[in-house]
C-alpha cells in the first residue's frame, strides 16, 4: 500500500508558513518576540494592578452565575441559622448562599474582595513609584492621566460592588453616597432621585450598580488598561541611568523568553498570593451585617480602605453651612466640600501634575530615564506631603477603630485629624527636601573622597584618620585622586559593593560551586577600584 | 554584566544573508534583532549543560510543578470530600474555605516560582539594547500626512461651501441629542414628587387621623414599656412604615430622666416646641442630618446622641444641637402625645426637614 | 472561673430560703411586679438626688445582706457614702439601682473603681460570687430595683434569629456588628462582649450601666432578653468564623492594614527577587 510520507517533525512549520503565507506576520511577530524590556524591582509593581484585575474577572464571572441583583423582599431560608426567617432583599438573600450554600462560593467571594482591594492598593503603589521616578515626564503624560483615572475608575467599581450584596454595612455606604449626591447645590435632589429612581433607598438602585459593576465600568476598565499597556508599549520603558544607559536606547532583556516566562510567573504569584489571603483572611463577612435596614447601623461603619480618605475627610468637616438667603433661602451642606469638592480638586491636581511640572521647569525635552527622588527634590517633596495628606484622611476615616482600640478620646481623634491635616504636609514637604539634599551631598561627598573603609590610621603626630577608598584612580590632585561625576545612579558606599567580599557562595543547603579564594583580610590595603566603574555615564548627561 | 557594554546597535556591520548555510541559529537570532535595531551586547549561560547546578535546578523546578500537582490534587480532594455545610455553633466547615484557599494559593503559588526558577536561573543571562529612535522626528513623514489632510479638507470643500459645515453641524447635534434624550429622560425622577423629600411616615393620613409610633414587630408602645434612661427606635404605624420604603422614619424615642426632661423641655420651648414631649418622653429622628445614617449611640448619662459613621454628636437636652463633628443641623423633633388608649401617637409629622441637608432644603 | 461550684451553692441556699417553690411564669409575673415598683422607687430616688435624701436608716436586712453592709462598708462606703446615698462629686448613691446593677458592676471587677477616668474598665473582679451576691442582697434590700433571674444560663431557648434581629436594631450601633464595641464621644466606650457572661449581659440591659440606655423588661421582655444572648453568645462568640483569620472583627479598617501588610509586602519581596541579579 502506498501511503503519503507523514514528517511529524516539519508539521509545525509548514503551519507556520502556511498562517505567515495568509497574514503576513513573521516580521512583525518577530519584533514582537524581540522587544526589550528593562528590569527592575519597581517595574514591577502595575503588573500586581493588571494580574489582580484579570483575577477579578475570573472570580467576578463566577459570582455573577449566583448573584441575583435584585431588592424584591424574600425570607431568608439558606442554612445560615441566624439569619433564616429574617426578611431581605434576593441581592442579600444570593450573597449570603454563595457564602453558605454555594460549594468553595465563599472562597470565590474572598479572593474576588481581597483582588479588588489588592488591584487598588497596587493602583496606588505604581502611581507612586511612577511619580517618585518621574516617569510621568514628556512624552508619557497621556499614560499617567489614564493611569490616574483607572484609580478613579477603579474607585467606582469598588464602591458599586461593595454596595451589591446588600448587606447592613454597604446599605450605610449607599445612604452616605445619597447624602453626598443631594448635597450638589442646585441639581443635588434631581440627582440623586435620578440615580436612586425615587427616594433613597428604593428599589432599583442595586439592579444599576450591578450593570454598572459588571457591564460598563470593567469595560472601561478594559478600555482603558489596554490603552495604558498599548502606550507602554510603543513609548518603551523608561530606565534607570547606569552603565550604557542613555536617553535614546533602552537596555535590558528581550521579551521571549525570559522576560515573558518572569511575567507568567509572577502572574501566578499574584494569583497565588490572593488566593491564599482569599481563604486564610476572612473579608467582609456580610453574615454578622445582616440585611440593610435604614434604622441599622453598626459602631465602626467604614468604607473600604481606597474610600476611607473621603470618609475621614468628612469626619474632620467642620460643621460649616452655607446659607443662602434668597426666596425661600438655600443651603450648600457642609457634606459638599469634602466629598465633591476635595476629591474634584484631587483629580484635577493629579492628572495635570505633569503639565504643571513642566511648565514650572520651562521643561520640554523628552524624559526617557528616570530620576531617583532625591535628585528632584522639590517633586519629592511634594510628594511626601500628598501622600501624608492622604495618610491622615485615611487615618481619619478610621478614627473610631482606633480611638476604641488605643483607648484614645474620639474628640481628640478628630481634633489630631482636623489639625495634622493642615501640620503634617507641609511638615512632610521641608523634611523630604532635606533628606533628599542630605542624601544627594552624602552622594558627591563619597564621589569625591570615597567609600568608608572602616579602617583607621593613626598619624605620626598623634591624629587618627579613616582610610577612605577612592572610587577613581589618582589625576594628579593633590589628596591622589580624582573626583567622579554624579550620574543619577547609585553611589557604592559600602566597601563589599566594591567587591571587598568575595562572592556570596551559591547553593542553598549546600554549596553548588568551590568558595573562591577567601576574602581581602581587613589588614589589607585599599582595593583597586573596578575600571569599568570610569563608564558610568547617563546619556542625558553626555549630551 | 556591566563589562560588556559597548554600544553599537544602529551602525552595526550590513545586513546579513539569513540562508548563508554557515550561520548558526545563534547568529540569525543576533541579526533579527539587529534588524529590529537590537544589539544582543552580553549573552551568557548561567549553567552549563549536564553540570551538578543544572542537575539541581531541574530538580527544583520539577520539584514545585509537584508540589503544584499534589496541591491542586489536594484542593479537589477537599473541594468534593470536606464537610463543609454550616451548622449553627458548631462550625464544621470552620476549614474549608480556608483549606480551599491554602491548596489553591499553593498549587499557584509553586508553579509561579517554577516558572520563574526557569526563566530567572536556567535561561543564559543577557543585556540587549534596543534603540529608542527618540529625537529623530520624521519630518517627512510629518509633512507627507500634514499635506494629505490638508488635500482631504480642501477636496470636501467645507471652506468653500460652508453651508454644507453649517447644516451638518445643525443636522448632527440633534442626533447627539436623540442619542442622549432616551437615557437622560428615563433616569430622571421628579425629587418633589408627593412632597416626599419633607414628609415622613408620620404625616397624618388623610382624615387627619394621628398616626401611631410602633415598634420594630408593630406593637404600639406604651410609656411603661421604656424605662427611665431608656431609648426605643420608633416606626410609623402605617403599612410598610418598619420598612426601607420609608428609610426616613425611624425615630429614637427616649425616656429621660426627670432632671434632663426638664432641661430639655426648657430647651424645647425656648424654640417654640414646648408642647413637643410628653412627660419624660421626647421623640428625635434617628436619621442624621449629616449623612443620613442612623445616629443612635446614646449615652444616656450625658444626654449625647452619637452617629457612627461620622461621629457628629447631638446633645438631646438642647434640641438635639449638633455639639461635635460635621452635623450642622439639630435632629428634628417629632411631637409626640398618649392617646386616649394609652399608646404614644404623633401629634403631626416632624416639622423640620428629615435626613441628610440638600440645596432647597430650607 | 473557679468559683462556679460557690456560686451554685449559693444559688441553692438562696432556693432554700424560699418559702415555697412558684411556678415560672408566677416568678416571672412577680419580677415583673417588683420591677415596676423598682422603677418607680428608682425614678424617685433620682429626683431626691440631692444630699437630703434619706434612706431608712435602720432597715431590716436579712443575713445575706448584712453580711453585704459589712463587706460595702469596708469596699464602698468611700465614695458612695453611708448607706450607699452617694457623695457629691465621687460616687452616686446606689439606692434603687438594684441587685442587677451591683451584679454587673461587681462581677466584671468595674467596680471597686481603680481610679477616675471617662469610664471605668472590665478588670478581673475583686469579690467572689459570694460576696457579690451579698452586696448585691445589701443594695436591694436598702432600696429595690432590677433583679438578674436566677440561673447561670439565660439564654434557655432563646431564638438566635429572633436575638439577631433585636441585636441589629438594639445593641449593634454601640457594641459592632461582631460584638467587638466601640468608641463613644470623649473617651467613653461601649465595651467588648466577648468576655461577657449571660449574668452580666442580662444585667447590663436591665440596669444601663454607665452610659448604657435602660432595655426594660417592658422594652425587651425576658425571652427576648434570652434570644439577644443566645445570639450573642452561639453566634458572635462560638460560632467559629467560616472565613478564615477573621482580623479583630473590626471590619475594612484591618482588612485595608492587611492588604498592604499582607498582600503589597508579599509581592514586593517577590518582585524584589524577581528583578534581582541572581
Amino acid at each position: 500500500m502506498k501511503r503519503r510520507k507523514f514528517d511529524l517533525a516539519a508539521t509545525p512549520g509548514k503551519a507556520a508558513v502556511g498562517v505567515d503565507d495568509r497574514f503576513a506576520v513573521a516580521t512583525p511577530l518577530r519584533k514582537l518576540l524581540n522587544k526589550v524590556f528593562p528590569d527592575h524591582w519597581s517595574f514591577l509593581l502595575g503588573e500586581i494592578a493588571l494580574f489582580s484585575f484579570v483575577v477579578l474577572l475570573l472570580t467576578g464571572v463566577f459570582l455573577t452565575f449566583f448573584f441575583e441583583p435584585a431588592m424584591t423582599e424574600v425570607v431568608y431560608d439558606g442554612s445560615y441559622a441566624p439569619l433564616q426567617g429574617t426578611p431581605m432583599s434576593a441581592a442579600y438573600a444570593s450573597s449570603l448562599d454563595i457564602s453558605f450554600d454555594v460549594r468553595g462560593g465563599l472562597v470565590m467571594r474572598q479572593m474576588h474582595h481581597w483582588a479588588a482591594l489588592l488591584f487598588m492598593a497596587a493602583i496606588v503603589v505604581h502611581m507612586l513609584r511612577v511619580f517618585f521616578t518621574g516617569a510621568f515626564r514628556k512624552p508619557r503624560e497621556t499614560n499617567w492621566i489614564i493611569g490616574s483615572l483607572l484609580f478613579w475608575v477603579g474607585f467606582l467599581a469598588g464602591f458599586t460592588g461593595y454596595s451589591l450584596p446588600d448587606d447592613g454595612l454597604s446599605g450605610t455606604g449607599l445612604r452616605i453616597a445619597s447624602a453626598i449626591m443631594l448635597s450638589i447645590p442646585v441639581i443635588g435632589s434631581w440627582v440623586t432621585s435620578s440615580v436612586f429612581g425615587g427616594e433613597f433607598p428604593g428599589t432599583i438602585i442595586i439592579s444599576r450598580f450591578f450593570i454598572a459593576h459588571v457591564l460598563l465600568i470593567p469595560g472601561l476598565l478594559v478600555a482603558l488598561i489596554s490603552v495604558h499597556l498599548g502606550l507602554v508599549f510603543k513609548q518603551k520603558h523608561t530606565q534607570w541611568p547606569g552603565p550604557g544607559r542613555t536617553n535614546n536606547n533602552v537596555v535590558g532583556e528581550r521579551m521571549f523568553p525570559r522576560y515573558a516566562l518572569k511575567q507568567g510567573g509572577f502572574f501566578m504569584v499574584v494569583f497565588g498570593v490572593i488566593a491564599l489571603m482569599g481563604g486564610l483572611f476572612q473579608i467582609n463577612p456580610i453574615w454578622l451585617f445582616g440585611p440593610y435596614e435604614a434604622w441599622v447601623v453598626s459602631a465602626a461603619s467604614q468604607p473600604d480602605w481606597y474610600v476611607m480618605f473621603l470618609d475621614g475627610s468628612t469626619r474632620l468637616m467642620p460643621a460649616w453651612e452655607i446659607p443662602i438667603p434668597i426666596g425661600d433661602g438655600y443651603v450648600i451642606p457642609p457634606l459638599f466640600w469634602p466629598t465633591v469638592v476635595l476629591p474634584g480638586i484631587l483629580v484635577g491636581l493629579s492628572t495635570m501634575y505633569p503639565f504643571l511640572e513642566a511648565r514650572h521647569l520651562k521643561d520640554r525635552k523628552s524624559h526617557n530615564l528616570l530620576e531617583r527622588p532625591r535628585d528632584a527634590p522639590a517633586r519629592t517633596a511634594v510628594g511626601a506631603m500628598a501622600v501624608s495628606f492622604y495618610i491622615v484622611l485615611t487615618l481619619s476615616g478610621a478614627n473610631d477603630v482606633i480611638a476604641d482600640k488605643f483607648q484614645i478620646s474620639l474628640n481628640a481623634m478628630t481634633w489630631a485629624g482636623r489639625i495634622g491635616l493642615l501640620v503634617v504636609p507641609p511638615l512632610a514637604y521641608y523634611v523630604t527636601y532635606r533628606l533628599c539634599l542630605g542624601l544627594q551631598q552624602h552622594d558627591r561627598e563619597v564621589l569625591a573622597h570615597g567609600v568608608e573603609t572602616g579602617i583607621i590610621r593613626r598619624m605620626p603626630d598623634g591624629r587618627f584618620v579613616e582610610v577612605h577608598q577612592p572610587l577613581s584612580a589618582s589625576n594628579g590632585h593633590a589628596d591622589g585622586h580624582g573626583q567622579l561625576d554624579y550620574v543619577g545612579w547609585v553611589v557604592p558606599k559600602k566597601m563589599n559593593r566594591l567587591g571587598a567580599l568575595g562572592p556570596a557562595i551559591r547553593g542553598f543547603f549546600y554549596p553548588i560551586e568551590k568558595p573562591v579564594e577567601a576574602p581581602v583580610s581587613p589588614g589589607h590595603p585599599p582595593v583597586e577600584a573596578r575600571p569599568e566603574r570610569e563608564e558610568i555615564g547617563s546619556g542625558e548627561s553626555r549630551r | 554584566m556591566s563589562t560588556h557594554t559597548e554600544h553599537q546597535a544602529s551602525q552595526g556591520p550590513e545586513p546579513l544573508d539569513v540562508n548563508d548555510p554557515k550561520l548558526t541559529r545563534f547568529d540569525i537570532v543576533r541579526e533579527g534583532a539587529r534588524r529590529d535595531d537590537i544589539e544582543i551586547v552580553h549573552y551568557e549561560p548561567q549553567v552549563l549543560p549536564g553540570t551538578k547546578a543544572e542537575r539541581r535546578l531541574t530538580r527544583v523546578v520539577a520539584g514545585f510543578f509537584l508540589i503544584t500537582g499534589l496541591a491542586a490534587t489536594a484542593f479537589l480532594a477537599i473541594y468534593i470530600w470536606w464537610p463543609w455545610q454550616y451548622e449553627a455553633g458548631r462550625g464544621g466547615d470552620k476549614f474549608y474555605t480556608p483549606l480551599l484557599g491554602f491548596t489553591l494559593g499553593v498549587a499557584l503559588l509553586a508553579v509561579g516560582f517554577g516558572i520563574l526558577t526557569w526563566g530567572k536561573k536556567l535561561l543564559p543571562k543577557e543585556v540587549s539594547i534596543q534603540d529608542r529612535h527618540e529625537g529623530q522626528v520624521d519630518s517627512e513623514g510629518r509633512t507627507i500626512t500634514g499635506q494629505t489632510m490638508l488635500y482631504m479638507a480642501d477636496e470636501l470643500g467645507v471652506k468653500r461651501r460652508p453651508l454644507l459645515g453649517i447644516s451638518l453641524l445643525a443636522g448632527l447635534a440633534p442626533v447627539a441629542a436623540v442619542a442622549a434624550a432616551p437615557l437622560v429622560g428615563g433616569l430622571i425622577s421628579q425629587p418633589h414628587k408627593n412632597n416626599q423629600m419633607f414628609t415622613t411616615g408620620f404625616a397624618a393620613a388623610e382624615g387627619g387621623q394621628r398616626i401611631r409610633l410602633v415598634r420594630e414587630d408593630g406593637r404600639p408602645i406604651r410609656p411603661a414599656d421604656i424605662s427611665s434612661g431608656g431609648q426605643l427606635t420608633v416606626f410609623p404605624g402605617i403599612d410598610h412604615g418598619v420598612s426601607n420604603r420609608h428609610a426616613d422614619s425611624p425615630t429614637l424615642l427616649i425616656h429621660l430622666r426627670d432632671s434632663d426632661a426638664q432641661e430639655s423641655r426648657r430647651a424645647n420651648e425656648k424654640v417654640g416646641h414646648g408642647d413637643y414631649m410628653w412627660g419624660n418622653y421626647a421623640a428625635f429622628s434617628k436619621i442624621c442630618t449629616h449623612a443620613g445614617c442612623p445616629a443612635s449611640l446614646y449615652e444616656q448619662q450625658t444626654n449625647r446622641l452619637l452617629c457612627p459613621c461620622h461621629q457628629s454628636q447631638f446633645l438631646i437636652t438642647d434640641n438635639a444641637r449638633p455639639v461635635f463633628g460635621p452635623a450642622s443641623r439639630r435632629l428634628p423633633q417629632l411631637p409626640i402625645e398618649v392617646d386616649s388608649e394609652g399608646f404614644f401617637v404623633a401629634k403631626s409629622d416632624y416639622t423640620e426637614t428629615v435626613g441628610p441637608d440638600f440645596w432647597e432644603r430650607p | 472561673m473557679t468559683s462556679d461550684n460557690d456560686r451554685r451553692r449559693g444559688l441553692l441556699a438562696r432556693l432554700r430560703e424560699r418559702p415555697a417553690a412558684r411556678s415560672r411564669g408566677r416568678r416571672r409575673l412577680g419580677a415583673a411586679v417588683r420591677l415596676i415598683a423598682a422603677l418607680m422607687l428608682a425614678g424617685g430616688a433620682y429626683t431626691v438626688f440631692a444630699p437630703g435624701a434619706q434612706a431608712q436608716d435602720n432597715p431590716q436586712l436579712t443575713g445575706a445582706a448584712a453580711e453585704g453592709k459589712a463587706l460595702f462598708d469596708v469596699s464602698c462606703v468611700t465614695c458612695h457614702g453611708r448607706n450607699a446615698q452617694g457623695v457629691e462629686g465621687r460616687g452616686p448613691s446606689l439606692i434603687g439601682v438594684g441587685a442587677a446593677s451591683v451584679e454587673f458592676q461587681v462581677s466584671s471587677g468595674r467596680m471597686p473603681l481603680a481610679r477616675q477616668e471617662a469610664q471605668a474598665h472590665r478588670k478581673p473582679p475583686v469579690f467572689n460570687d459570694e460576696q457579690t451576691r451579698q452586696l448585691a442582697q445589701y443594695i436591694q434590700e436598702l432600696g429595690g430595683g432590677p433583679v438578674v433571674p436566677e440561673g447561670d444560663d439565660l439564654r434557655e431557648d432563646g431564638n438566635i434569629a429572633a436575638g439577631g434581629e433585636l441585636f441589629r436594631i438594639n445593641c449593634s450601633q454601640c457594641h459592632a456588628f461582631g460584638g467587638g464595641g466601640g468608641a463613644l464621644s470623649s473617651g467613653k466606650f461601649a465595651p467588648s462582649l466577648h468576655p461577657a457572661t449571660d449574668r452580666q449581659i442580662y444585667a447590663a440591659m436591665l440596669s444601663g450601666p454607665q452610659n448604657m440606655p435602660v432595655f426594660g423588661d417592658n422594652q425587651l421582655r425576658p425571652e427576648q432578653k434570652a434570644d439577644i444572648i443566645a445570639y450573642i453568645q452561639e453566634t458572635l462568640k462560638h460560632d467559629q468564623d467560616p472565613g478564615g483569620f477573621n482580623l479583630g472583627r473590626y471590619g475594612p479598617s484591618t482588612e485595608g492594614l492587611a492588604i498592604f501588610l499582607v498582600g503589597i509586602v508579599a509581592l514586593v519581596f517577590a518582585s524584589l527577587w524577581i528583578a534581582g541579579k541572581s
